[in-house]
């Protein structure tokens, strides 16, 4: 009797528990985000400002919206504030791959699962992240070294303007474009790659010197366009036509000279899908679904051909 | 008498090392790259050392006056955010003079910091490299600015365009450094400079406002981080806001190289332009000859540090310090 009394309390217990749980995930989910470096470009600005509209039109979700500054340490202690503010899912665009990863460690211990955003972390921390959701950069490498045999008819010499040093982006790109590129037409031979920071003014003073040292460029690949711009500034004030420029990550001013035919193609890459994607996935896991390991969003190719169907990027 | 002979002739390498190591550098990219020695190269060096140039002009006479300016880098990402922001908005003209009171305000405070309240150069220069950088993403949001209308903008002119046949930047460049080489060397001010910088408790004795001075020598390199900023702007036609980031470590290397001494008191304006141009040639002749970007880290700054110890090492008049 007592012990058949206890069952059908545990049992009815378990239920409400249960529907309890319901209604909780149905009201709210709090995500806390802790983001790389707001401010230091448009792309992550952009993003944060996408993140925050997208979080505040879902009603299920309440939003924690940190930013790390670009500082490791700082992220780490924010990963922590998090994880003693009991969130639901954590998101983080890792200042530095490698040195977070005990702090996620640190979260997925507490029970809480963690998303990571646009940049991967190193894989030894894998095993602790739920999700990466983000534009897969290797594959943006080599839709840009497709761009660049369009573009080339299959045969030229180029040179190569990369992102900063030691950044994953800047050299998942560089792989991708440099595989795909001897696969799908070896006789374009990149003369030199040198890196251009993501800044355009050091890409440009790169480009004169290109310039100056080659005279046979038939295209510039440029991690970015911003970069890719800056190299078009210094081919045009050389007086050099006929160089196909091809960047990733489309900005206004790499849109505005595709449509003028001085730009040959990019990669369209919105930091708005990318906020959205990383929301959208954190809220996939907490719903308990079949999320993939690598979320990417699509990053198609873009050129003057099919720019209409894209709106002008805002940064 | 073969002893002093070779003394002397020690003397005239340790006093003027950084010129010979100079002529050796560009005769050896010569050599070993063909497209170095081309006017067009050597134009694009000097082309692209004017802003840097413009810059160090400024922190010498800071130098000089035996303080530091560690914030002119932000300062310029500042004023090109600022001016190139505006320029769509009012105007290239209006654009430009709004930016210039903009950066003279803010040198106005870094002078007021240092000279009337007698604060370390080198503490207050730092905090406001890193609160001009905040100011300049207060001011934009974060967002990178472009000029929309690259071709049709007589703003071209400055970084871009030719005067008399000869870049624009280049001009700039070289009238500036005339000026201020006459200034610092033929005026009452720059003696003022020289000895707030050299002695700065004889230079008050002797009637100096040692306040004034150096208050005037932050307006100045402000000034020069203005100039610097329409250069940039209108050679890029747009700007990220941490576009300036690290140059205040290039300016104060040209400097350094020009053998003007951080401790105050000496060094001349074009000796900077000289230093200036060292390490625009270097940081050219390295890409030619197609070394990987760490390859150019490593020399650039173990060529810095060389020239710092051989201009010590000329003025103790030995390579190595007396006192172990």
């Amino acid at each position: 009797m007592t012990s058949k009394l206890k069952a059908i309390i545990a049992g009815t217990t378990a239920v409400a528990a249960l529907s309890l749980a319901g209604a909780a995930a149905a009201q709210e989910y709090k995500i806390g985000i802790t983001q790389n470096n707001v401010g230091v470009d448009s792309y992550q600005t952009t993003y944060e400002q996408a993140f925050i509209s997208a979080a505040e039109a879902n009603e299920n979700v309440e939003a924690v919206v940190l930013d790390a500054g670009g500082d490791v340490a700082r992220q780490i202690a924010q990963i922590q504030d998090l994880i003693q503010q009991n969130v639901d899912a954590i998101i983080i665009w890792p200042t530095n791959g490698q040195a977070v990863v005990p702090a996620v460690r640190q979260a997925k211990n507490a029970g809480i699962p963690v998303i990571v955003t646009n940049s991967n972390i190193a894989e030894e921390g894998f095993d602790f992240i739920a999700s990466f959701s983000g534009p897969n950069n290797i594959q943006q490498g080599a839709s840009s070294a497709e761009l660049m045999c369009e573009a080339l008819d299959g045969s030229g010499n180029i040179v190569q303007i990369s992102g900063q040093p030691g950044y994953t982006t800047a050299i998942e790109r560089q792989k991708g474009f440099e595989d795909r590129l001897a696969e799908a037409c070896p006789d374009v031979t990149i003369m030199e790659t040198q890196p251009g920071d993501w800044n355009r003014e050091k890409s440009q003073r790169v480009m004169e010197a290109f310039l100056v040292k080659y005279d046979n460029i038939d295209g510039v690949y440029a991690g970015d366009d911003n970069m890719g711009v800056g190299a078009l500034n210094a081919a045009k004030a050389a007086g050099r036509e006929g160089i196909a420029f091809i960047g990733a990550t489309n900005f206004a001013v790499g849109y505005e000279a595709m449509g003028r035919g001085e730009y040959y193609g990019s990669i369209y890459q919105s930091p708005v899908d990318d906020a959205e994607a990383a929301l959208q996935t954190a809220i996939d896991v907490l719903d308990g679904k079949d999320v993939p390991f690598l979320n990417y969003f699509e990053t198609p190719k873009i050129t003057q051909e099919n720019m209409g169907e894209f709106s002008k990027p805002v940064f | 008498m073969a002893e002093t002979r070779l003394k002397q002739l020690g003397g005239i390498v340790a006093r003027q090392g950084i010129l010979i190591a100079f002529a050796l550098f560009l005769v050896g990219f010569a050599v070993f790259s063909e497209s170095f020695s081309s006017t067009e190269n050597l134009t694009s060096v000097v082309r692209q050392s004017a802003i840097i140039g413009v810059m160090a002009i400024g922190v010498t006479v800071v130098v000089i006056s035996g303080n530091l300016d560690l914030s002119v880098g932000s300062m310029l990402s500042f004023a090109t955010v600022m001016v190139v922001d505006l320029h769509d908005k009012i105007g290239p003209g209006p654009a430009m003079l709004v930016m210039l009171v903009a950066v003279l305000c803010l040198g106005c405070l870094n002078g007021f910091l240092v000279g009337m309240l007698r604060l370390n150069s080198l503490i207050v220069t730092l905090g406001m490299l890193s609160a001009i950088q905040g100011l300049t993403l207060i001011y934009s949001g974060g967002q990178n600015v472009d000029i929309a209308d690259q071709e049709g903008t007589w703003f071209a002119l400055f970084g871009r365009g030719e005067i008399l046949g000869i870049a624009a930047p280049i001009v700039m460049f070289a009238v500036l450094a005339v000026v201020m080489q006459v200034v610092m060397s033929s005026t009452a001010y720059g003696r003022r400079v020289y000895a707030v910088g050299g002695n700065p408790t004889a230079s008050v004795f002797s009637g100096i406002r040692r306040s004034r001075v150096v208050f005037s020598t932050y307006v100045i390199s402000a000034f020069c981080v203005g100039l610097a900023a329409i250069i940039l702007g209108s050679r890029v036609m747009g700007s990220q806001n941490n576009v300036g980031q690290g140059y205040e470590l290039l300016v104060l290397a040209g400097v350094i190289l020009g053998g003007t001494s951080l401790l105050g008191g000496s060094g001349t304006i074009l000796k900077t332009v000289i230093g200036v141009l060292i390490l625009g040639f270097i940081q050219n002749g390295l890409l030619l000859l197609g070394f990987a970007y760490y390859v150019q880290w490593l020399v650039t700054w173990v060529v810095i540090i060389l020239a710092v110890w051989l201009d010590v090492a000329a003025k103790r008049g030995r390579l190595f310090s007396p006192i172990a």
